[in-house]
C-alpha cells in the first residue's frame, strides 16, 4: 500500500534532552495513525515538521513523496490541519474567518462547511476573540474538514470539547476515515485513539517507544482474569500453581493472571478445586498496554 | 508572490487603526497650518527686524553727520591757513609753480610728447620734495600750526590744479589744491570701506563739493564748531526733506521725518564734541557719537536678537516640529503595531498556522504583508499630503511662508522616514517569533529615535542660539530622522536629496532582510 507520510530518523535536538530523536514511522494511504504521549513528549514537534513549519536537521520527512520543508506549499494542497494551540487571525467573527480561510484555500463550495457547522451546532456569528475554548475548537474543526482534502493532520483535536461533542467529533473522524482519508492524529485520550486509529505510536521523551496495531491488541490471544477467593487458604494454594500472576491484592485474596486462550480450559479445571467468590475478565485496552510498555521501557532505560 | 485573500484579511484586521491615525494626523496638520497662517507669528520677528534696520539707519546718519562736521572744521582751518600762506608764501609758491612748468616743458622736449597724468604727478611730487627741503624750515618758522607733511600733499595737488587751470592764482589756487586733497582722501577711504569704484567716486565728488560750498560761506573765526554744527544739522534736514518730497511723501510727514533726522544729527555732534573736549582722539569720539541701539547692547545679546529676528517660525513649527516629530508620532505607533501584527504577532499567537496551512508560500506571506504595510503608509501620506496642500492653499498658497514645493517635499521626507522605520519594524517582526522581542526591539528603537530627535532639536540650528544647547546636538546623531533634512529643504540646497536616498536605502535593505529571514526560520505553529 502507498505510504502517504514517511518520517525517517527525524531528530530535532533543542538541548538539555528536549526535542525529538530518531523518530521513524509511516502512514499508509487510508490509514488512521495515532500519536499518544505525555505532555512535552514531542508529538507537536513531529507534527510541525510534517507541516513544514520546522526544518529538520537530520532525517527525512516526506508527504506524498515530497520533502516536507522544501515542498511545504505544494503539500498543503492535500493537507488539512488543526493546530495544537488554536489562535485565529484578527477578524471580527467566525463567518468572516471561515470565508476568508476558504478564499485562501481556493475553496468555492461551502456545502461541507455548512454540514459541519450544523453537525457541531456551531454559532459562527460569535466574536472570534470572545469564543470559548470549545467553540474555537469547533471552528477549527470546521476550517480543517471543510476543504475535503486527502490528508488530515490533527494535533489534539478534541481538547475543550464536552463529552457529547467529542462523540460527534469522533463520528466525523470515522466518516472521514470511511471516505478513504489518511489521518494523523495526536491525543492524550487513549479511548478515542482506540476507537478511531488503525495504529498508535507511543512517544516518550522524544522517542517512539512502541507502535501498536489496534486490531491485534483487541483480538489478542492473551487474556487477563481477576479471581477472588473466599479464604486465604485457597488463595495461597492457588498462588503456588504455575500461572503468570500480574497483580496480587492480598487483603481481598485477589489475583490477576495472564493467560493464553488455549489454556483457559485448564484454568477452569484447576479452579474447580477452590472456593471462589468471583472471576472476571479484565479487558486489556490501549491504556493498560502502554502503561505496561512504558514501565518496562523505564526500567530498561532507567529513566 | 502575492495573496489577495491574505491582503484582504490584513486590511480588515488593521483598517480601524489606519483610519484613526490618518484622521488624527490630518487634523493636527490642518490646525497647525491654518492657525499659524492666520496668527501672523512672524509679526514679532518683523518688528524686531525693524528695530535693527532703524538702528542701522541711525548709525549711518550719525556717521555722515560727524564726517560732514569734520569736513567743515578742516575746510575752515585750511581756509584760514591758506589765507595766511597765500600772503606770506606767494613768492615761494610762484617759484614752485614756475619750476614745475619748466620740468614739464623739459619732459616734453626730451620725449616729444606732453607727460600723461601719472607722470605729471610724479614730476609734481619731485618738485614739492625739493621745495620742502629748501623752504620747509622757513615755512615752519612763519606758520608753526602747519604740518609740513600735510603741506607737501596739498602742494602736489596745488600743482595739479595749476596744471588744469593756469589762470588760478593765490588763495584760490591753494584752495583748489585742497579740494583735490579732500576728493582723494574721501575716495581712498570709501575704497577702504569696501565700496564700489562708482560709489567711491560719487562720495568723493560729494565731499569735494561740500568743502567748496563750506569754504564759500566761511568767515574767519576763532572757533568754528557752532557754525559747523548748524551747517551739518541744516544740511541733513534739507537733504532728508528734499528726498522725502521727491519720494512723494506729504510735506507735513517729510518735515517731521527731517526734524527727527536733525535731532539724530544734533545728538551725534554734541556727543562728538563732548568726547573731543574730554581729550579723546577724533576717531574714538566718532565711535562713541555714532553708536546706535544695536551697538549699545552687549554683542552676544545683539547676536541673539538678530538671530531671533532672522528665525523662520513657520519653518521651525511646520518643518522641524510637525513633520519631523509630532506628525511622525502617530504613523510611528501605527507602523510599530501593524508591523508586529503582520508576522511576529501571528506567529506568537499561532494564527499564522491558518495562513501557512493553506497552499501559501512563506515568501508570498511576507511579500503580501510588506505590500500591505507600504500601501497603508503610502495611502496615509497621500491623504496627509492632500490635506497639507489644501491647508497651505487656504492660508495663501505660495504667499504663505511655506510654499507648495516645500510642503510637498516635507510630506515626501516624512513618508521616506516612515518607510525606513516600517522596514526596520517589519524586519524585527520577521526575525522574532515572539511579540515581546519584536516590539521591544523594533518599536523600542523607533521610539528611541523619535525621542532623540526631540532632544536633538534643542541643539540644532533651527533653534535660536539663545535657546540652543550645543551638546544636545549629539542626539541628532542617534536618530535616522536626521536624514530628513527640513533645513536643507527650506534653504533650497540639495543636500536633502542624498539624505533621502539613505532613508530609502535603509527601508529597502531592512524589508529585504525581513523577507529572507522569514523564509528560513523555524515557526512554532
Amino acid at each position: 500500500m502507498e505510504e502517504v507520510i514517511v518520517v525517517k530518523d527525524l531528530t530535532k535536538d533543542y538541548g538539555e534532552g528536549r526535542g525529538i530523536f530518531d523518530i521513524s514511522f509511516s502512514v499508509k494511504k487510508g490509514e488512521t495513525f495515532g500519536f499518544v504521549g505525555t505532555n512535552g513528549s514531542g508529538k507537536t514537534t513531529t507534527i510541525r515538521h510534517i507541516m513544514g513549519f520546522l526544518k529538520h536537521k537530520s532525517g527525512d520527512v516526506k508527504v506524498l513523496g515530497m520533502d516536507a520543508w522544501k515542498d511545504s506549499c505544494q503539500i498543503k494542497k492535500f493537507v488539512e490541519y488543526i493546530p495544537g494551540e488554536i489562535a485565529f487571525p484578527d477578524l471580527s467573527d467566525g463567518t468572516t474567518f471561515l470565508k476568508n480561510y476558504a478564499e485562501m484555500l481556493g475553496l468555492k463550495n461551502m456545502d461541507k462547511a455548512d454540514y459541519l457547522i450544523k453537525k457541531l451546532q456551531l454559532d459562527t456569528s460569535a466574536n472570534l476573540k470572545r469564543m470559548s475554548k470549545g467553540m474555537k475548537q469547533k471552528t477549527a474543526i470546521v476550517a480543517a474538514f471543510m476543504a475535503n482534502k486527502d490528508i488530515l493532520i490533527l494535533d489534539e483535536p478534541s481538547t475543550g470539547l464536552d463529552p457529547l461533542m467529542r462523540e460527534t467529533f469522533l463520528e466525523l473522524v470515522l466518516e472521514e476515515k470511511k471516505a478513504g482519508k489518511t489521518i494523523l492524529m495526536s491525543s492524550q485520550m487513549f479511548d478515542e485513539l482506540e476507537l478511531t486509529c488503525d495504529r498508535v505510536a507511543l512517544i516518550f521523551n522524544g522517542r517512539i517507544v512502541d507502535i501498536v496495531d489496534i486490531d491485534k491488541l483487541k483480538n489478542s490471544e492473551v487474556k487477563f482474569y481477576k479471581i477472588e477467593f473466599k479464604n486465604s487458604l485457597d488463595f495461597n494454594k492457588f498462588k503456588k500453581l504455575k500461572y503468570e500472576i500480574t497483580r496480587i491484592q492480598e487483603q481481598y485474596n485477589q489475583v490477576t493472571i495472564k493467560i493464553l486462550d488455549k489454556d483457559v480450559g485448564k484454568l477452569f479445571k484447576d479452579l474447580c478445586k477452590f472456593d471462589l467468590k468471583f472471576i472476571s475478565e479484565v479487558k486489556h485496552n490501549l491504556e493498560k498496554y502502554f502503561k505496561e510498555v512504558l514501565t518496562k521501557y523505564r526500567e530498561e532505560k532507567n529513566v | 508572490m502575492f495573496s489577495k485573500a491574505l491582503f484582504k484579511q490584513t486590511a480588515k484586521a488593521n483598517w480601524i487603526k489606519w483610519v484613526a491615525v490618518t484622521l488624527a494626523t490630518c487634523i493636527m496638520l490642518a490646525i497647525v497650518i491654518i492657525v499659524l497662517g492666520n496668527l501672523g507669528i512672524n509679526d514679532i520677528r518683523d518688528s524686531l527686524k525693524d528695530v535693527f534696520t532703524q538702528a542701522d539707519q541711525e548709525s549711518y546718519l550719525k556717521d555722515n553727520a560727524v564726517d560732514l562736521y569734520d569736513l567743515y572744521i578742516t575746510t575752515a582751518e585750511t581756509n584760514e591757513q591758506m589765507e595766511t600762506f597765500s600772503g606770506v608764501g606767494s613768492v615761494f609758491i610762484n617759484n614752485l609753480i614756475s619750476d614745475y612748468d619748466t620740468s614739464v616743458q623739459n619732459y616734453q622736449t626730451e620725449n616729444g610728447t606732453a607727460p600723461d597724468d601719472a607722470t605729471k604727478k610724479q614730476i609734481a611730487i619731485q618738485e614739492v620734495d625739493e621745495f620742502i627741503q629748501q623752504y620747509g624750515e622757513l615755512i615752519n618758522n612763519f606758520m608753526p600750526d602747519l604740518d609740513v607733511n600735510q603741506l607737501s600733499g596739498l602742494l602736489v595737488n596745488v600743482l595739479l590744479a595749476h596744471d588744469k587751470d593756469a589762470s588760478l592764482t593765490g588763495k584760490s589756487l591753494l584752495m583748489e589744491g585742497y579740494y583735490l586733497t579732500v576728493y582723494e582722501n574721501a575716495y581712498s577711504l570709501a575704497l577702504l570701506e569696501g565700496k564700489t569704484e562708482q560709489d567711491a567716486v560719487q562720495e568723493a565728488t560729494e565731499a569735494k563739493n561740500q568743502s567748496k560750498i563750506i569754504s564759500m560761506q566761511l568767515e574767519i573765526k576763532d572757533d568754528y564748531s557752532d557754525e559747523a554744527v548748524k551747517y551739518v544739522n541744516d544740511y541733513m534736514y534739507n537733504m532728508v526733506y528734499q528726498s522725502q518730497i521727491n519720494q512723494g511723501t506729504l510735506k507735513e510727514d517729510a518735515k517731521n521725518y527731517a526734524v527727527s533726522v536733525k535731532v539724530i544729527s544734533n545728538t551725534a555732534l554734541n556727543t562728538y564734541l563732548l568726547w573731543l573736549n574730554e581729550g579723546k582722539t577724533a576717531e574714538k569720539a566718532k565711535t562713541e557719537a555714532t553708536k546706535s541701539i544695536s551697538d549699545q547692547i552687549p554683542e552676544k545679546v545683539a547676536e541673539a536678537l538678530t538671530e531671533l529676528g532672522d528665525m523662520d517660525m513657520y519653518g521651525l513649527i511646520i518643518g522641524s516640529i510637525f513633520y519631523r516629530i509630532a506628525g511622525l508620532l502617530l504613523p510611528m505607533v501605527f507602523v510599530i503595531m501593524v508591523a508586529n501584527g503582520l508576522l511576529a504577532g501571528q506567529v506568537d499567537s499561532g494564527s499564522m498556522a491558518y495562513v501557512l496551512s493553506t497552499p501559501t508560500k512563506r515568501r508570498t506571506v511576507t511579500v503580501t504583508q510588506m505590500a500591505y504595510l507600504l500601501w497603508a503608509l503610502l495611502s496615509m501620506f497621500a491623504i496627509v499630503t492632500a490635506v497639507s496642500v489644501v491647508s497651505v492653499w487656504i492660508v495663501g498658497g505660495n504667499n504663505f511662508a511655506i510654499n507648495f514645493a516645500e510642503i510637498l517635499l516635507f510630506n515626501l521626507g516624512a513618508f521616506l522616514t516612515m518607510f525606513a522605520f516600517a522596514g526596520f519594524c517589519f524586519m524585527c517582526s520577521a526575525i522574532f517569533n515572539r511579540t515581546k522581542y519584536s516590539l521591544s526591539i523594533g518599536g523600542g528603537l523607533t521610539i528611541f529615535m523619535l525621542v532623540c530627535t526631540i532632544l536633538g532639536l534643542f541643539g540644532s540650528d533651527v533653534v535660536p542660539s539663545a535657546m540652543r544647547i550645543e551638546a544636545m546636538n549629539f542626539f541628532n546623531y542617534l536618530s535616522i530622522i536626521t536624514f530628513f533634512d527640513t533645513t536643507s529643504i527650506l534653504a533650497g540646497t540639495l543636500s536633502y536629496l542624498w539624505k533621502f536616498a539613505i532613508l530609502i536605502g535603509i527601508g529597502v535593505v531592512t524589508f529585504i532582510t525581513g523577507v529572507f529571514s522569514f523564509d528560513k526560520k523555524d515557526l512554532p505553529l
